[in-house]
């Protein structure tokens, strides 16, 4: 409770007119972009949250449409994430591919989203079918793209289609137009391409923050991990920023579909145009959430100060932080790049939301970085973070302890658009490959992977933007990279499983689930893959021991998915929940779920759209989507018991080392909880017994799990299930589930 | 000497011993933690000056954040 | 820069006037006819002294203000432009004084100027606009 004390003596004094400018390519885009087509529409504003149409373009046939949104739509799904499953369910087929122009992107930000009076109101849901999984994919993000699509007059926008030149498409929600350009010959780099095209669509600098860019990178066009970036204007720096939709190759799509870019231009934002039906509730539920985060974030995480990134020490803390690969969970040089070194490399005297309100303002950035490497090199530019997923995936799972060359990875995961939790988990599947000599600079092309070494690592990133050498297989990610050393015959095929940290094909975050059999269950029996936004439950389960029983764990697996996909359909933030509680929190029941702020977050629906609901009722509208996302797994081809396995780095120590550096721990789970007397038997004869343990205990987790959620011991979703939750009004989602009944 | 249980795991335990020195011994940085010593709970500013009893049942539970 | 200060030796908490201050403030200010909707507050403590809800010009608000619609004027005074500001009331939920407020009928919300009306029609002479220097901006 050593808390860090904050000198501001220590901040950097940056000098932004240094930073790098990219406005002269302008004029060449402004006259150089041909209009393929526009249409005339009416502009309109929320009521109640809703527009009640939504924007579909093929940017192939250059049809543009509006479809209406529907009140079943509004019941079963209620936005972002829902309507994005949705339409894409409606879109595909079950031989549909990524890559098949059928394929849509579908950006949605949910009926709260642009409110602008509680914290983390500004996310818009991303959901495509992911090149990496196969089964539908979604992401949360920042930025102002949703808002500003919302107040020009759409709940959510479909892209479908598959252009033969790079195309941007433009929505003006001011003058009613729509229109896709051929874009000239130009980059394709979000950081460069964010800024011209914020330049270019504003009408002039006071309306630069009502424009915002979604745009992707080179290496989105070389490989399987491509994010998108949402772009925001930061009045103070002066400069446009990004927020991520991160994970399953997202931007990859986004590219194979030729789009370069799309750009909303909005009205400008004032408190109330998402016209809720209550505006006394929100101002009232935001001003108390205000004053909240003003007496007691400074006293907690000091998410204004830190971000994310404070957790980087407690996760060193308690042996979770990601150590080479996932192999160990703490390392004597993570004072380095931990919040004590941020808080001074950050600018701090700055409003750091990626949305207007947000007040835990975690959306850090480092001014007056000074570019080390690659075709930016010599450039001073501001990197976005790094937060926590960056400094543990990119720094400490890599060995990457050097804080200088940590920004310039985070910088240009971002203007390259590659996602940054991917690129850490794969890049140290890699070089934990080369450390056991199933890679070398023979089979990397000369690229030395060692831990540590930034500058490979860096290389291989730029190769990768390049569509070149080593990083064009490293953009396949773990599950292909496995399949190919395997096939190559570069290592022993179950050690190159064990260690490669993915499951259903995509690469887990930045957490160890090892000693937390919980969160192995909260990586790996997720909807879209291993991403800790469903549940985060190592402390609950290993520090506090509050899940004894296979019951409690699958409790905590019902519970907190579902509350948390919640934030996914009303286009919140799910930090402003939990990053902060309120000060009475700890005399409260269940403390852990902040029941405030749970009662906040209905005030708040309930304050928006006038529909009145309890916690209850928000836990059955998540159960609706989440169970729809299972079944649509399944229509895939996927989505069963056999595709939630785990790798089994993540379910306990593969190697020797793992395990002796935690004997003590180990041996004495033997003792406890085998009953088997660990004395003089040999490592590899304690790891065979916990392996089989470990498993076991995992597939008897499966079973009280998939039983909570009202699935078969298949995973699949029972007919009654469908029936309490109203799914079995749609025919082809029984249809998908008969099959396996 | 004697022995608490902290988080169901045994603690060595000495006279005058603190909230705040069982959190030093098992590293508990978290800043969001909530603690209970025999039930009673006990509020972040008196973590320094309350004293465990011995065979005390002490429960620290962590909240969520980052995640 | 111009601040509003009150002399709670002269101002009896209201106890012997008809918060003229506050009407005065409402009517002229924000054309209101409610003294709820004043941006500064008198009230009377039960141990008889008084307490006061002004804003002091200290800047806290500038600094979390997301759309820079809070800015110092000449005179050294927090102006809040009602074209630029979102409605976040994030400046509402930041100052300490709880100065900031709003009306449900408007979006923006609002405060004290420092323009003074207030100061001319006390009976008994406890309000008064004064000369301070600007505090350092604070990192909150
Ligand atoms: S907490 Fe961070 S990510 Fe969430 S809305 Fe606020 S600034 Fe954005
Ligand atoms: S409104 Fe409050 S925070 Fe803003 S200047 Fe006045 S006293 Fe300071
Ligand atoms: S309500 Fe307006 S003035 Fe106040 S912080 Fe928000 S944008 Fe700024």
């Amino acid at each position: 409770m050593d808390q860090l004390v904050f000198d501001p003596s220590k901040v950097m004094a940056i000098d932004h007119t240094r930073r790098t400018e990219y406005l002269g390519a302008l004029l060449a885009y402004r006259t150089g972009l041909r209009t393929l087509k526009e249409v005339a529409y009416t502009p309109s504003l929320p009521d109640r949250g809703y527009n009640n149409r939504s924007l579909y373009v093929n940017v192939d046939t250059l049809e543009v449409t509006e479809k209406p949104v529907t009140q079943q739509m509004k019941d079963v799904f209620i936005g972002g994430r829902g309507f994005g499953l949705y339409h894409l369910w409606n879109a595909v087929q079950p031989t549909t591919k990524w890559n098949d122009p059928e394929n849509e992107i579908i950006i949605s930000p949910g009926p709260v989203c642009g409110i602008t009076q509680y914290a983390g109101t500004g996310k818009s849901l991303v959901v495509t079918l992911s090149p990496q999984t196969e089964i539908p994919i979604d992401s949360n993000v920042g930025g102002f793209f949703g808002p500003l699509l919302k107040f020009s007059g759409f709940d959510a926008l479909e892209l479908q289609g598959k252009s033969t030149k790079d195309v941007i498409l433009f929505i003006d929600g001011v003058k009613g137009l729509i229109r896709i350009d051929e874009a000239p010959e130009g980059p394709v780099d979000s950081h460069v391409l964010g800024e011209l095209l914020t330049h270019l669509y504003a009408e002039n600098d006071a309306d630069l923050p009502n424009v915002s860019v979604v745009s992707t990178g080179a290496a989105a066009e070389h490989s399987l991990i491509g994010m998108l970036n949402f772009s925001f204007y930061d009045r103070r720096r002066g400069c446009v920023r990004f927020k991520q939709a991160g994970r399953g190759g997202i931007g990859t799509v986004f590219r194979d579909k030729r789009i370069r870019a799309v750009v909303c231009r909005g009205p400008k934002v004032a408190g109330d145009l998402n016209h809720p039906a209550d505006p006394e509730t929100i101002a009232r539920t935001g001003i108390k959430y205000h004053k909240e985060i003003r007496e007691q974030d400074p006293h907690q995480c000091m998410m204004r100060r830190n971000g994310t990134a404070h957790i980087v020490e407690i996760m060193n803390a308690y042996d979770l932080l990601p150590v080479h690969n996932f192999q160990f969970g703490s390392h004597p040089d993570t004072h380095k790049i931990d919040s004590s070194y941020w808080q001074q490399r950050c600018t701090q005297t700055t409003v750091d939301g990626c949305w207007y309100g947000c007040s835990m303002a975690c959306a850090k950035g480092a001014d007056g970085v000074v570019l080390k490497t690659g075709p930016y090199q010599g450039h001073m530019v501001t990197v976005d973070g790094p937060e926590y997923e960056n400094a543990a995936g990119l720094g400490s799972n890599c060995g990457v302890f050097d804080p200088d060359y940590l920004l310039e990875l985070n910088f240009y995961c971002d203007t390259y658009g590659i996602c940054t939790i991917t690129y850490g988990t794969l890049t140290a599947f890699i070089m934990e490959c080369y450390q056991r000599g199933i890679l070398n600079k023979e089979r990397t092309g000369g690229l030395e992977l060692t831990w540590g070494n930034a500058e490979a690592d860096l290389e291989m990133m730029h190769q990768m933007a390049r569509g070149t050498g080593f990083g064009k297989v490293a953009g396949l990610g773990v599950k292909k990279m496995k399949a190919h050393f395997i096939a190559q015959g570069w290592g022993d095929p179950q050690l190159i499983n064990d260690i490669g940290m993915e499951n259903k094909g995509l690469e887990y975050s930045q957490y160890m689930s090892k000693e937390s059999l919980a969160q192995q269950g909260g990586y790996a029996l997720t909807n879209k893959g291993p991403q800790h936004d469903e549940a985060w439950l190592i402390f609950m389960d290993m520090v506090n021991k509050q899940l004894p029983t296979f019951e409690a764990k699958a409790e905590a697996l019902y519970y907190f998915p579902l509350f948390r996909t919640w934030f996914g359909l009303n286009g919140f933030c799910k930090l402003p929940w939990n990053d902060v509680v309120p000060a009475d929190n700890s005399s409260q029941p269940e403390p852990q779920k902040v029941p405030e702020h749970v009662q906040n977050y209905v005030d708040l629906f309930t304050a928006t759209t006038g529909i009145k609901i309890t916690k209850e009722d928000l836990i059955m509208q998540s159960a609706r989507v989440y169970n729809f996302q299972r079944v649509f797994n399944i229509r895939m081809g996927k989505g069963l018991r056999l595709h939630d396995a785990a790798p089994y780095r993540s379910l306990g120590p593969v190697t020797r080392e793992e395990y002796e550096s935690r004997t003590e721990r180990y041996d004495k789970q033997l003792l406890d909880e085998l009953g088997i007397d660990p004395a003089g038997k040999s490592t590899e004869e304690k790891m065979a017994l916990h392996r089989t343990w470990r498993t076991d205990r995992f597939s008897q987790l499966m079973d009280s799990v998939y039983t909570r959620r009202g699935w078969t011991l298949d995973g699949v979703p029972t007919l009654e299930r469908l029936r309490e939750l109203g799914l079995d009004a749609f025919p082809e989602v029984v249809a998908v589930v008969k099959q396996f009944i | 000497m004697g022995v608490i249980v902290v988080n169901e795991e045994p603690l060595g335990w000495h006279e005058g011993m603190t909230v705040r020195d069982i959190l030093r011994a098992k590293n508990y940085r978290f800043p969001m933690l909530i603690i209970h010593v025999n039930g009673l709970l006990i509020a972040k500013p008196d973590y320094g000056t309350t004293t465990v009893p011995d065979s005390a049942i002490v429960q620290v539970i962590h909240l969520i954040s980052g995640g | 820069m111009k601040q509003l200060v009150i002399d709670f030796q002269k101002c009896n908490a209201g106890r012997d006037c008809a918060h003229e201050c506050e009407l005065e403030c409402a009517i002229k200010v924000f054309k209101k006819d409610d003294p709820t909707l004043a941006a500064l507050h008198i009230k009377a403590h039960e141990d008889g002294g008084g307490h006061a809800v002004i804003c002091d010009q200290c800047g806290d608000c500038i600094v979390v203000c997301p759309s820079e619609a809070l800015r110092r004027n000449k005179l050294g005074v927090v102006m809040l432009d009602k074209k630029v500001c979102v409605g976040c009331y994030m400046c509402i939920g930041f100052c300490e004084k709880g100065a900031f407020e709003y009306d449900p009928d408007w979006i923006t919300p609002y405060k004290c100027t420092s323009c003074g009306v207030c100061v001319k029609v006390c009976p008994h002479g406890a309000l008064q606009i004064v000369e301070v220097p600007e505090p350092a901006v604070r990192i909150i």
